[in-house]
């Protein structure tokens, strides 16, 4: 009566990229059931970036637009090419992949790594970033229409879509390759902090280019973007460009090249993908970490912890900082803090002609900086220091049950918190404010950038510990320290982006005094600044605290990952 | 012991996630001094009601009250009396163990010397002691649970509430679990936990209570629940399981 196991009674069907497309929508969708805020968040966060890709869209169909040829293929080579590099290296530290659909997930099922790669792909595909990018870059397909009619626009439009096919799989390929390479822990929190000074330097590099392309010949700049587009960074964006501007050869070649390399980062992503999916991941090498010294509580406290009192706040405070140190996601935002800190500054008040608000006074070293613009540079310093503390709750994850069992005060534990990321944050603002006012020349400015740091970072604090209590999100407990929750990567930038403008908005008095108090304000600023900023820190830890007291379940629930 | 108070009280305990009811009114009285098995079948609700007891999640309705102290009104008076190993939950795992212990201590308001005193004496009983400083997180599921007890025991608490303390522990770490907790039993504590093992149960418990679809079924001594059966037997017959007559999976079968 029995039918043998091995002998299937009805031929397998195939499984198409459909399949892993409808199931990430399906995945995507009940990740918002029954939790409108994150629905409401998302579309928002979907609108956001709709907007800036308008704009882009504008900003690359600008040459067309104006009729004007001469600089169509530097902006499709050089916006091409920048983006192509942003999908590369932006997911790795700042937003994380979209883990929606988890290669491990699918290691039981008897799928070829063929059918795998090309759903995973299709599905990667679906996402609001592709959607932004198309959309972005959809202006250059206008460029190559006006000036070489339809068959230019056919043309950039089929290298636009593979040009996006090639971001995804560049992005996908890469963090995958590093997921599988960073099985242990050690290495994995290693990789995380180079690469978080990789990213962090991104940032400030693209604005020492921007201000040395103001300053160069823009013909030699031609040069290097046709170079450009030959490489496959370049190729899909300017082969429209190129059949427009009467040379047609060039793109069949083009998209040729663009071809073989998606081709070979879906051979490079499956390979890596197949050991993503077996290993497990172990938890690295034991430490030879020194015996263990004194007594358990001794133990606790870090040495630049000792002066506190061994009591619950010490308690807080020692194992925070602890965490800023061992947490590879917390200790890659130390390191964008202090990357960023001091280069932002740098460029603003030294290099940037574009972003100096009198920027008609030329390029000399020091002489287009003034008071005002330095408070600018260090009110977001100061802000960039205290959003990091917008979920930080969701880094403690479900540990939190913990401090909720204790039955902690709220004002309490937002107090030591604070101190213990202060712990780090507060020398790191007094080395930006020394060596920023150093570098400018201006020595005696150190007392007012100290005080405007101080003061933007004290009510920084207070904006984001409502925003930690209220907007807490989970953050996803995977193998891959980049791994980030499809919809929560939105949240999380709309989030970060309300708190910005919150602190910016409460920093704005120590800015109106720079502009207003002249050379008063060199020597009141230090004192004014830290006591605002202290102040602040305190009057927001104590209204928050009370917060945090109602909801503190409520809070455990958002930031414990589902399963 | 304090003799007019149950050690936890529960009334008219609900939750309800998404539409979905997962604890549908929950009474429960657990006398001080006894050893409590919740015992109940996959998704019954046995996290959900440790969880709303214990202050981790708030009910739709009911209260919870820790000898006579209403866990919700007074969350901080009842906290004090209450040790919890909650399952599912990670630790603070990037610290070492001994951190670990004098953390817990400390939010617990204890004196300093005597959290060094008592985590050594935990880490030597669990064998812990070993791993010196190796992170908790590179620790083993079995070692895990231990350092999550001796987190629980540290400060002594009246009532202890641990979730499945059996799930993933090797034998050896288990007998010495069960040790650790019959002696806090014998010395006038009292311990509630859930479990799906009949046989831990069955060893251990004075009471039990068995909870299916978010409503307690049974409920008493272990011989009032158990009567002349073995608890197994009980189990399936109020739960419903087994209904399978081996028609349906023919072709599992040669």
């Amino acid at each position: 009566m029995a039918v043998p196991v091995n002998a299937p009674t009805s031929p397998v069907r195939r499984v198409s990229a459909r399949h892993f497309v409808r199931l990430k929508l399906r995945v995507m969708g009940n990740n918002f059931r029954g939790q409108g805020w994150r629905a409401a968040l998302f579309v928002a966060g979907s609108l956001i970036g709709l907007w800036f890709a308008v704009g882009a869209f504008f900003g690359l169909a600008a040459p067309g637009l104006a009729g004007d040829d001469r600089y169509a293929l530097l902006i499709a080579a050089f916006a091409g090419g920048l983006t192509v590099l942003g999908w590369l290296l932006l997911p790795l530290v700042f937003f994380g992949v979209d883990e929606t659909l988890d290669p491990a997930r699918f290691a039981l099922l008897p799928l070829t790594r063929r059918t795998l790669v090309t759903g995973l792909f299709a599905a990667a595909l679906v996402s609001v970033p592709t959607v932004a990018v198309l959309v972005a870059l959809s202006g250059l397909v206008v460029t190559a229409g006006v000036f070489g009619g339809w068959a230019a626009a056919l043309v950039a439009a089929v290298g636009v879509v593979t040009g996006l096919l090639l971001c995804v799989a560049a992005a996908r390929a890469v963090t995958s390759a590093f997921a599988s390479m960073l099985r242990s822990r050690r290495v994995r929190d290693l990789a995380a902090v180079l690469l978080a000074v990789a990213a962090a330097l991104l940032g400030p590099l693209q604005i020492a280019g921007l201000a040395a392309i103001s300053d160069t010949d823009w013909d030699r700049l031609s040069g290097l973007a046709t170079v450009i587009g030959w490489t496959p960074l370049g190729a899909p964006w300017t082969a429209g460009i190129d059949v427009a501007q009467g040379r047609a050869w060039a793109a069949p070649l083009k998209l040729l090249i663009t071809v073989a390399t998606i081709v070979a980062l879906l051979a490079w992503w499956s390979r890596s993908l197949e050991s993503a999916m077996t290993g497990t991941a172990s938890a690295g090498p034991t430490r030879g970490r020194p015996e263990a010294t004194g007594g358990a509580v001794a133990q606790l406290f870090p040495r630049a912890t000792g002066w506190l009192r061994r009591d619950r706040f010490g308690a807080l405070v020692a194992r925070e900082a602890r965490y800023w140190w061992r947490d590879a996601r917390r200790r890659a935002n130390l390191i964008t803090i202090a990357v960023v800190g001091l280069f932002v500054p740098v460029m603003v008040n030294l290099g940037g002609q574009g972003f100096s608000l009198d920027s008609e006074q030329g390029f000399s070293l020091a002489g287009d900086t003034s008071p005002l613009l330095v408070s600018l540079s260090m009110l977001f310093v100061g802000l960039l220091a205290a959003v990091t503390l917008a979920n930080q709750f969701g880094f403690d994850g479900s540990s939190y049950a913990a401090n909720v069992v204790a039955g902690i005060p709220g004002r309490l534990e937002l107090r030591a918190r604070m101190a213990a990321f202060s712990l780090y944050v507060l020398p790191m603002l007094a080395v930006v404010a020394v060596v920023i006012a150093l570098v400018l020349g201006e020595p005696t400015w150190i007392g007012f950038m100290a005080g405007t740091l101080v003061a933007t970072y004290g009510v920084g604090l207070a904006v984001n510990s409502f925003v930690s209590v209220l907007g807490a999100y989970s953050l996803p407990e995977t193998s891959n320290p980049f791994a980030m929750n499809s919809g929560a990567g939105v949240a999380k930038s709309f989030l970060t982006l309300l708190a910005m403008l919150a602190t910016a908005a409460a920093a704005v008095p120590m800015v109106l005094a720079a502009a207003l108090l002249g050379d008063a304000w060199l020597w009141l600023g230090l004192p004014l600044g830290v006591a605002y900023g202290v102040g602040g820190a305190l009057l927001g830890s104590y209204l928050a605290g009370d917060v945090l007291d109602r909801r503190r379940p409520e809070l455990l629930a958002l930031v414990t990952p589902r399963r | 012991m304090t003799g007019e108070h149950p050690a936890l009280a529960l009334r008219g305990l609900a939750k309800r996630f998404d539409g979905k009811i997962a604890v549908a009114g929950v009474d429960l009285d657990v006398p001080a001094g006894s050893f409590y098995g919740l015992l109940g079948p996959n998704g019954a609700g046995k996290t959900t009601t440790l969880s709303m007891a214990v202050g981790l999640l708030r009910p739709d309705a009911g209260s919870a009250w820790v000898l006579g102290r209403d866990v919700w009104a007074d969350p901080v008076g009842a906290k004090q009396l209450l040790g919890v190993m909650p399952d599912g939950v990670r630790l603070f795992d990037r610290l070492s163990g001994a951190e670990l212990l004098a953390y817990h201590g400390l939010l617990r308001g204890m004196d300093p010397a005597v959290v060094d005193q008592r985590a050594t004496e935990l880490l030597d009983v669990l064998a812990l002691a070993d791993a010196g400083r190796t992170l908790v997180v590179d620790y083993s599921a079995g070692m895990k649970k231990k350092i999550g007890l001796a987190c629980a025991l540290l400060h002594g608490p009246r009532l202890l509430v641990l979730d499945e303390p059996f799930e993933a522990v090797d034998p050896v770490s288990a007998a010495l679990i069960r040790d650790i907790l019959q002696r806090y039993v014998t010395g006038g504590g009292t311990v509630v936990f859930s479990s799906h093992v009949m046989e831990v149960v069955q060893r251990l418990c004075s009471h039990v209570a068995i909870l299916a679809d978010g409503t307690i079924k049974r409920v008493g001594t272990l011989e009032q629940v158990r009567g002349e059966r073995s608890l197994e037997d009980v189990f399936v017959e109020v739960v419903g399981g087994r209904t399978a007559t081996g028609e349906e999976l023919s072709w599992l079968s040669r």
